[in-house]
């Protein structure tokens, strides 16, 4: 039994110094020639088709939540018209950066570590060794990059549909009105705001990319290993997100970043 | 040439080869045998820098392997071309992309040159009809043909065979050899194929080695390695049937 704990704390701390090492890998390489500019635009079409369904339902679900939970407390509390403004003011801060970027290391993150795993599995990462390709440079940093890049993109279309989620249900469950809903939604909306929340969403592309293809060159062996690998994927991306998220909530509230 | 001399590598905890000393002559196909798990992929990945020996000395046209920096070691890989287990072809891409990805990566040559180098090649192996098709349209044997060509396209000196019938089926089998040995026919090409399959090793072999315990056991042309009082053909057909004769008396 103690033998069993020991090794899975061996592999959780193998993982964990392969995953920073790619860190440092990435930055070696990222100002190396060739730059792979043509699989750059790959991943990000890629990165895009893949994530927008998923963040766009994401935004749907979270814009009609925080706007029957506005509403909710509204009516109680005999604020309705403010609804909205609250309702926005929480999605566009935390609510859809955090769940966002979930989702994202859900789908996109785990994608990647699965697909790097299997070609390491069929020794495809050995090909291109064999080629003179260096691996973290054709695979790693279009991935890392277009998630970067993509990554505010899809958290964009995600708080549009948000926010239009948002008004729908305020309008049919408690009968605010539109220009009702945007009139006080524009009073406490802030460029910052936005501005700050695309930071946090490139900050995480770039974490949840990076934790994802490290994984996917640590892993070795079969199917079973490499269920496992996707395993820790997720649950080391989905920690990442949270400390990510919390610390940079903690710096915006420190230097007021999104008030600004 | 590539020679080895006392090379030693062990996976954690793990030894797999002991001490292996062994020459690979120009323009020959040299043919490593030995039992599945025994190391010879091993040392395959340790002749091309995949992997790192803890000992010993691997050289190619006398450039060392071991302990290359990564510049040398990309221009040792320039001259060597492997063919892995599974043929190992990039899932996302086409035939025609896989095979001209070397050139193309490295701008080798221009659209035209790659057009038509692509396309002798996939000629060569017999395959000129699937430029288009992609990896998971072939079949395990094809998959193999489409990995010799893209090894080949750089035009290595040396090319490197994993198994390369491991898994297929008796005719697409005979489609592997007869290509690997129309290769070895078409230029001068210098090659080490590590298999367990006898009739391969009959078939394309100027030179048997037999890797026993991590080490090179015995090392024969292929007229000798086939003598009943081989250790070679001891180990290909006296062992089989003795393992059989026990099974059955066993059963």
């Amino acid at each position: 039994m103690s033998h069993a704990k020991s090794e899975a704390a061996q592999e959780w701390k193998h993982a964990a110094v392969s995953t920073a090492s790619m860190y440092g890998n990435f930055f070696f390489w990222l100002f190396r020639e060739p730059f792979p500019t043509r699989q750059l635009g790959q991943q990000i079409v890629r990165v895009m088709l893949e994530g927008f369904g998923i963040l766009a339902v994401a935004g749907v679900v979270e814009g009609a939540m925080f706007a029957w939970l506005a509403g909710w407390y509204g009516t109680k509390f005999s604020v309705i018209n403010w609804a909205g403004a609250a309702s926005l003011y929480l999605l566009l801060t935390a609510a859809t950066t955090l769940f966002g970027a979930m989702m994202f290391a859900a789908k996109i993150g785990t994608a990647f570590t699965v697909e790097i795993g299997s070609m390491q599995m069929s020794g495809q990462l050995d090909a291109l060794r064999l080629m003179a390709v260096e691996p973290t440079q054709y695979i790693t940093i279009p991935r890392v990059l277009a998630s970067i890049l993509s990554f505010p993109i899809l958290k964009a279309i995600s708080d549009a549909c948000s926010i239009l989620a948002a008004i729908l249900l305020a309008r049919l469950w408690f009968d605010i009105s539109v220009p009702v809903f945007l009139q006080h939604a524009l009073l406490v909306l802030r460029p910052t705001i936005l501005t700050t929340s695309y930071i946090r969403c490139a900050l995480h592309g770039f974490f949840i990319s990076i934790n994802a293809c490290g994984l996917g060159f640590y892993f070795q062996g079969g199917a079973i290993e490499l269920g496992r690998t996707t395993t820790k994927s997720i649950v080391i991306n989905l920690v990442c997100v949270l400390v990510i998220d919390t610390v940079y909530g903690v710096m915006d509230s420190v230097f007021g970043w999104s008030t600004m | 040439m590539i020679r080895a001399r006392g090379v030693r590598f062990a996976f954690p905890g793990r030894p797999v080869l002991e001490d292996i000393t062994l020459d690979i002559e120009e323009s020959l196909t040299t043919v490593v045998v030995g039992r599945s798990g025994i190391g010879k992929s091993v040392f395959l990945k340790c002749i091309t820098g995949l992997l790192r020996p803890q000992a010993g000395s691997i050289t190619i046209d006398g450039d060392e392997v071991v302990g290359a920096t990564r510049a040398n070691l990309l221009a040792i890989r320039k001259r060597v071309g492997m063919l892995f287990q599974e043929g190992a072809l990039f899932d996302s891409m086409s035939v025609f992309e896989n095979v001209a990805f070397p050139l193309m990566y490295h701008k080798l040559a221009s659209g035209k040159e790659i057009n038509r180098r692509v396309q002798a090649y996939l000629d060569l192996v017999g395959m000129p009809e699937y430029s288009q098709a992609m990896p998971q349209e072939l079949s395990g044997g094809m998959k193999r043909k489409v990995a010799v060509a893209r090894a080949m396209i750089t035009e290595p000196r040396y090319l490197l065979y994993d198994e390369p019938t491991a898994g297929l089926d008796p005719a697409s089998a005979a489609v592997v050899e007869s290509m690997i040995r129309g290769l070895q026919r078409e230029g001068a090409i210098t090659s080490l194929v590590v298999t367990h399959d006898i009739d391969l090793t009959r078939y394309i072999a100027d030179r048997i080695a037999l890797m026993e315990d991590g080490r090179i056991s015995a090392d024969a042309a292929r007229e000798d390695a086939f003598q009943e009082s081989s250790a070679i053909y001891e180990h290909f057909i006296v062992n089989r049937e003795r393992i059989r004769a026990e099974n059955d008396n066993q059963g």
